[in-house]
């Protein structure tokens, strides 16, 4: 990696070998316009815009493709590029339908943006309308091909970060078009993840998402906060537009990180949508069917009453969101854990986090990483997706496992009691019922660890050991159903030991811990044993950010309790059917905090709109609560991922955990 | 080649091709190319300007040094040698709305002669837009409104009566 000069438009720009002309010109704050080129993606040069002069070559070259060599001297702006840029962006506008008064990207739009820059005051070209359909199939996304400027960063982004390879292009010459699968239309693709990544690279308004059209330009807004979103526990980071008080866009970061600043079908549309729902905005307290407002010093009293007369008899309980915030769950863990000693906690998906928290136990006892952060599916020559969804389960996961399967070569196979959720590209696939998994993942370590693939059965079970033979670094992606037993997780942990799964981080694992912060309810909230339907409970709070429905057990647990006291956001059914104290809580835009993410890094969450009503920080609400239950506040010092990040010993030096014959 | 090829046909043919044929990838194939073949269709229907001389030129010259591959760069050329070595045909077509190699069919105008004209009828009975008129006493005459000049009458008439200009 040897430093490189060049001289652009008189100036002294430094570089290193392999980096292209363009990227020593940004390194070094020079512009040259550019339409079809975003950083992350592959270059295409195909626009032409960033072409430029170089010295001793008598072709014009375009600086987003030629590599740059030490001492080459460049002209950007010169009379003549400045001239044919103009004619090119006469030619774009004369093409195909680009009025821009009719447009809702007129403003935000990097094409128009390029026209002015160049003082295209008219076209000299015929305006030659073109007349293709306009796609309004998707949900979400709007498809006008009559904007489209052929720049391709849709199709490479789909490609490339997302894997679905949904669009490409169709015909050829002044027919081209981008259409989606072999000729379907957005809404009818069986590729596509709706996960408007195309959307957001998009430098025109050819695509366009329908809730944010006409609701703010990026420009217009008059914040932008960088945050994450909470839904899942990738914790995808985001850019939220704020304008008047409300968020009017969500989009994920620039494309150069692994993820490509993707979002997924999720977080992109609810996360908007969820600040558009009816809010509890006092505290509410039950009688009869409806229910009456409260002032909180009354609310406080009569939960924090119930609460201390239950737990007196060992009849109290609380349920809380694993999408709570890190220094949330510490609190509640330091009340509810610490201070009160109540037996009966748990997480909203318990069930899946017991199972991992048993499951890697005994290797966070040896102080290595049990798993390592979901990006480096990238790395990996072997994914092996156990008893797991990704694209339910963490969406963004499965864009790597499609990239890695597809573009980097990577084998992929599939275990699973009754499906395989990413088709064609699996090179094996097998039906293993629940019962027999743990069987069959014990004698998967068996047969790798003792390099004998006999071990591991017959068929399939054979194959799938030979491939963990020869494969240097696998990953195992176990899935949250199967996870509910620990020593399947415990198994498959073994079996990425004892077939080298090891990367810098951590051993080659990705939990589908489902919620935003699990991995950090894992060692604050979440209870020893399942207790959410065989408890007989007096009082029971619950704490839930409304964000996506409750699980059967929880909802059924909170109606067989006889009191409940619900904190949260949202008016939202039938979570406040089963209440009979309502506390308002901010919504996950309105409060900051830090997430554990499976990505291997812990992310901060921002307030992107400050609360509109009187709301009370849960510190405040704990605190009352505590006092009039007469408890003083026990600090822990666990901190909330603490024992699950931290890699004291090297990945490599793991030993398998040694499991008693059940 | 010779005194019968029109050179803004010739370069309109090589631009056909190269325009039907260009992938698409880069902006100034894809639409200059295009752009420059409404071009030389609008000179040869004697629609042209001589500022569509000059648009076309610069097209010619962008469209060969912006272009990303062989096709593009070199799809100009015959336009511009043919506007280098032959411009005064271009501008016959703009300025007299004349095509002197009698190649650009829309600048023809088909006469006949009324005194070679021996009123056999011929011309008139192919015309594919009965557009002759004439009978026995009266010389046969054509509207020229309506001639498409196909070149059907001047190809039938037998004694070489009907003129192309």
């Amino acid at each position: 990696m040897s430093e490189i000069t060049l001289i652009i438009d008189g100036k002294e720009c430094k570089g290193v070998s392999g980096d292209t002309i363009l990227e020593v010109a940004l390194k070094s704050d020079v512009y040259i316009p550019t339409l079809c080129y975003l950083e992350g993606l592959s270059p295409m040069g195909s626009c032409r815009m960033c072409v430029v002069e170089v010295e001793g070559s008598n072709k014009l070259l375009t600086s987003c493709t030629t590599p740059a060599q030490d001492g080459m001297k460049v002209h950007t702006k010169t009379e003549k590029l400045y001239n044919y840029r103009k004619q090119i962006l006469e030619l774009l506008f004369a093409g195909r339908n680009h009025f821009c008064m009719f447009c809702s990207q007129s403003g935000d739009c990097e094409l128009q943006t390029l026209a002015i820059e160049h003082g295209m005051d008219s076209v000299r070209y015929p305006f030659l309308y073109h007349d293709f359909d306009n796609d309004a199939t998707s949900e979400h996304l709007q498809m006008d091909h009559n904007r489209c400027i052929l720049c391709g960063r849709c199709i490479r982004v789909c490609a490339e970060k997302v894997g679905a390879h949904t669009l490409d292009y169709e015909k050829r010459g002044w027919n081209t078009k981008v259409i989606s699968d072999i000729g379907a239309m957005l809404g009818d693709s069986n590729t596509c993840v709706n996960c408007g990544a195309c959307a957001q690279v998009c430098p025109t308004g050819t695509i366009t998402i329908r809730e944010f059209v006409y609701r703010g330009r990026r420009n217009d807004c008059d914040e932008v906060v960088e945050s994450i979103c909470p839904l899942c526990s990738m914790g995808c980071k985001i850019k939220g537009y704020v304008r008047t008080g409300s968020l009017a866009r969500v989009e994920g970061l620039n494309v150069t990180g692994p993820d490509g600043g993707q979002l997924c079908h999720k977080g992109r549309w609810w996360l908007p949508e969820s600040t558009e729902r009816k809010r509890l905005s006092v505290p509410m307290i039950r009688e009869g069917t409806t229910f009456r407002e409260a002032s909180w010093e009354e609310a406080l009293e009569l939960a924090a009453g119930k609460m201390k007369e239950a737990h007196s008899k060992g009849h109290a309980g609380a349920i809380i969101s694993g999408m709570s915030t890190d220094e949330e769950l510490t609190l509640y863990s330091d009340v509810f854990r610490n201070s009160i000693n109540m037996k009966y906690i748990d997480c909203f998906n318990g069930d899946v986090l017991r199972g991992f928290r048993k499951g890697f136990k005994p290797f966070i006892e040896q102080e290595v990483r049990p798993f390592t952060g979901a990006h480096n599916i990238l790395e990996s020559d072997l994914v092996l997706v156990i008893g797991a969804d990704p694209q339910e389960e963490a969406p963004v996961t499965a864009s790597y496992v499609r990239v890695n399967t597809v573009r980097n070569g990577g084998a992929l196979v599939n275990l699973s009691s009754d499906k395989n959720p990413f088709g064609d590209i699996v090179d094996l696939d097998a039906r293993i019922s629940k019962e027999d998994l743990q069987k069959c993942i014990k004698n998967l370590v068996e047969a790798v660890s003792k390099g004998d693939t006999d071990k591991a059965g017959t068929g399939k079970m054979e194959e799938l050991a030979r491939m963990l033979l020869q494969a240097s670094k696998p990953v195992m992606i176990i899935g949250g159903n199967v996870a509910k037993d620990p020593v399947v997780v415990t198994q498959v942990v073994n079996l990425a030991i004892a077939s080298e799964g090891f990367f810098d981080d951590g051993l080659g694992v990705v939990p589908m811990v489902r919620s935003g912060n699990s991995l950090a309810a894992l060692n604050t909230i979440v209870g020893d044993e399942p207790w959410v339907n065989e408890a007989d409970i007096d009082c029971l709070f619950v704490s839930s950010t409304g964000l996506v429905p409750e699980t059967p057990e929880s909802l059924e647990a909170m109606s067989m309790s006889r009191f409940c006291v619900v904190q949260t956001p949202y008016m939202v059914h039938p979570l406040i059917n089963m209440a009979d104290v309502l506390l308002p809580a901010p919504a996950w835009y309105e409060k900051s905090g830090h997430f554990c993410t499976i990505e291997g890094e812990r992310r901060t969450l921002r307030v992107i709109v400050p609360p509109k009503t009187e709301l009370k920080g849960l510190s405040e609400v704990l605190s009352v609560i505590t006092d009039k239950m007469g408890i003083t506040l026990n600090s822990s010092d666990v901190r909330p991922c603490e024992n699950i990040f931290q890699s004291k010993v090297s990945p490599d030096k793991a030993r398998m955990a040694v499991l008693e014959e059940v | 080649m010779d005194e019968d090829n029109c050179m803004v046909d010739v370069a309109k043919f090589f631009l056909e091709f190269t325009q039907r044929e260009s992938c698409g990838k880069c902006t100034p194939c894809r639409e200059g190319t295009k752009q420059m073949l409404l071009l030389l269709n609008k000179i040869s229907e004697g629609e042209g300007t001589m500022e569509d001389l000059q648009t076309l030129e610069d097209l010619a010259n962008m469209v060969k040094e912006m272009s990303l591959c062989g096709l593009g760069q070199t799809a100009p050329n015959p336009v511009l040698t043919t506007l280098r070595y032959f411009r005064d045909e271009y501008e016959a077509h703009i300025r007299e709305k004349k095509c002197y190699a009698g190649a650009c069919t829309k600048l023809l105008t088909y006469m006949i002669d009324p005194d070679k004209c021996k009123r056999c009828g011929i011309c008139a009975k192919n015309c594919p837009v009965k557009c002759i008129s004439g009978d026995r006493e009266t010389p046969y005459f054509i509207d020229q409104e309506t001639c498409i000049k196909c070149g059907t009458c001047y190809e039938k008439c037998p004694f070489g009566a009907i003129s192309k200009e």
